[in-house]
């Protein structure tokens, strides 16, 4: 008998591992860029469709221009709407207990997830129909709302403001408390203290829903088909009858006319990317200031 | 330099409550409140900073009330967990800030002098997030001091730091103690450097003081096991543990021994020979050579022991595994939670 002792059982030895590293990451390229790739199929589509020649006659097209600046003008007024009125709720939102918070909560995303047309019928049956309360006031104060700048102003802060209040609400609720209590504690009121910490820290989240409500705001139809399909010179738009670029396209693809449609559309992608591009651009250099602190030094 | 009191103080943050707490600090002087997660150390900083308003008491500042007082008038260099240092601000802006809000005049002096002082200078343009954790207590400190404080407030100073930058930031809280007479408020978990620090010590459980006074209070009658091991009790056994042992064993010995909240035993010292008293059995589970001997932990009693071999430091070392006696002096045994000796400062 040697030892009497039992082997112990053999334990496996190394193994050769399975080499699923270039799998893994084929698989994600497959996915992420199928999905790119849907992105760029109409915007291609659109800019091989519209020949350069086709761009600048847009571009030189005074009715072209004129559709172009009303719906860069009305969605300039509907950010600054929206940095008024939204960026203020999102800090209630953030920053303040209530009762009946979820309700006003569910209230802001309410126009995100309503079809427009809703949107635009319910504006019209309160603001248009003569005789309504909302109505005699809109005279009052001699802001009609029916074919008029206010009309497209008033439909696209509808849509787009709630991107600006969640983006608020995010971005104030993310900023430190132990930060603010810092600036209070070393000589700051408390509305000092908000203008020179917790905005300027939330400013990047705010900006972001800015540019996403900036975004809805150009891109909005439904709504505008109804209260403000087209728009008289009036309040501070003085220009030609136009709609807004959107309304504009969908008018010239009706009749058929789909090169002009393709270059109107390309013209007005453009000049989005290159404020989109900008915006990045200054981000990334430091040029605007809500990316300080996360650069290098 | 002011003198702060603080009487009867309460206050209360949604079910928890605090106080009634009584205490006060001269100029010079230095108080370390302790105490587990969730005692009300930071309940307490926050009240006294004015972000909790009391429920009853009185914070006095050389006599005059400032309880219901705002944050910001109350001229206190509080520092929260974290630091609290504006991410949007370079070291140098950060030190500016408060000296910005109380005068019109050029702050750049002050600034300059600070940055110098903590050894800041060199990284005045970098961001908060481009610094380490020692160059970010000194930004912290530095620009508490810029407000010109009455009292310095921080909580959990020297969370994850190095050794150096924590000895470092011992040496500095001292000089602004010793040397320009501003009292200090500080929550700690490390009681080195608590004991390096304070002159005074508070120790919190649920909101209710537990033990209150000088170091020598915390070493004779530690409350409870947290402020035991706290201050350095390396053998901490709560009196339910104990309760389970049978007649005669080290479980039922120490239980003879244990104050309402259990015992605490000083690590005992392995000295062959000198047995008079009880011999335990334990079984080494590790011995570790340092200055002061070895330290050898065993199991007894399926107790956890810490032991210490004095120096010098002989071979062979106690081997894994081997059973070795020893004794435990009555002396270095302390009841928890048993009244606090007569004529103990407070």
């Amino acid at each position: 008998m040697s030892g009497g002792a039992a082997a112990p059982p053999a334990r496996p030895g190394p193994r050769r591992p399975l080499r699923t590293g270039p799998i893994w990451l084929a698989l994600q390229l497959v996915l992420a860029g199928s999905l790119i790739l849907l992105f760029l199929i109409p915007i291609v589509t659109l800019f091989t469709y519209a020949p350069l020649s086709g761009l600048l006659a847009a571009a030189d097209n005074a009715a072209v221009r004129a559709t172009i600046w009303l719906t860069l003008f009305a969605s300039g007024i509907t950010v600054l709407a929206a940095v008024l009125f939204g960026v203020p709720l999102g800090y209630l939102l953030a920053r303040r207990r209530f009762k009946g918070r979820a309700v006003v909560e569910s209230f802001v995303a309410l126009p995100v997830v309503v079809p427009h047309l809703l949107v635009g019928l319910g504006l019209f049956l309160a603001l248009v129909i003569p005789g309504s309360p909302l109505y005699r006031l809109t005279q009052a104060l001699g802001l009609p709302v029916y074919d008029t700048i206010w009309g497209v102003v008033l439909v696209m802060v509808f849509v787009s403001a709630p991107y600006t209040v969640l983006a608020s609400e995010l971005s104030f609720q993310a900023v430190d408390e132990r930060v603010i209590e810092a600036a209070r504690s070393l000589g700051a009121g408390g509305a000092t203290a908000f203008l020179t910490v917790t905005f300027p820290l939330a400013l990047r989240g705010i900006v972001a829903g800015l540019l996403l409500s900036w975004a809805r705001a150009v891109s909005e139809i439904g709504g505008l088909l109804i209260l403000a399909y087209a728009v008289y010179p009036g309040g501070p738009y003085n220009g030609p009858v136009t709609s807004t670029v959107s309304v504009y396209i969908y008018n010239l693809f009706q009749i058929g006319d789909l090169a002009d449609a393709a270059s109107v559309s390309s013209l007005f992608l453009l000049i989005a990317f290159v404020l989109f591009l900008a915006v990045r651009l200054g981000e990334r250099t430091g040029w605007v200031p809500w990316r300080r602190g996360e650069l290098a030094p | 330099m002011s003198r702060w009191t603080i009487s009867g103080l309460e206050a209360d943050l949604d079910r928890f409550h605090l106080g009634p707490l009584d205490f006060d600090l001269s100029p010079g002087r230095a108080l370390a409140v302790l105490g587990a997660s969730g005692a009300g150390k930071t309940t307490l900083l926050r009240t006294l900073a004015g972000f909790l308003r009391p429920s009853a008491g009185e914070i006095r500042c050389d006599g005059v009330d400032v309880s219901d007082w705002p944050p910001e008038a109350r001229r206190l260099g509080y520092v929260p967990q974290g630091l609290g240092l504006f991410p949007h601000r370079t070291v140098a802006g950060n030190v500016r800030y408060p000296i910005e809000l109380r005068t019109r005049d050029d702050p750049t002096p002050r600034v300059t002098e600070l940055l110098e002082r903590f050894r800041l200078a060199p990284l005045a343009r970098r961001y908060p997030a481009r610094l380490s954790g020692g160059e970010l207590q000194r930004v912290a400190l530095a620009r508490a001091l810029a407000a010109d404080p009455e009292l310095i407030v921080w909580d959990e100073p020297w969370q994850a730091l190095d050794v150096l930058a924590r000895y470092e930031l011992g040496l500095v809280l001292h000089d602004l103690r010793e040397i320009e007479q501003i009292p200090i408020i500080v929550v700690t978990h490390d009681p080195a450097l608590a004991f390096s620090i304070a002159d005074s010590f508070l120790v919190l459980r649920a909101g209710q003081v537990r033990e209150q006074g000088d170091a020598s209070v915390l070493l004779h009658a530690p409350s409870d096991p947290f402020v035991a091991r706290f201050v350095g009790f390396e053998n901490v056994y709560e009196r339910e543990v104990l309760a389970r042992g049978a007649p005669g064993s080290l479980r039922a010995w120490l239980l003879g021994h244990a104050g309402p909240e259990g015992v605490a035993v000083a690590t005992p010292t392995l000295r062959p020979g000198a047995f008079a008293l009880p011999v335990w059995e334990g079984q080494v589970r590790s011995a570790r050579p340092g200055p002061d001997g070895v330290s050898v932990e065993v199991v007894a009693d399926a107790l956890l022991v810490s032991l210490r071999l004095p120096p010098p430091v002989t071979s062979p070392l106690p081997v894994l595994g081997a059973r070795i006696p020893f004794a435990i002096d009555p002396a270095t045994v302390r009841p928890l939670g048993a009244p606090s000796p007569p004529g103990a400062a407070r």
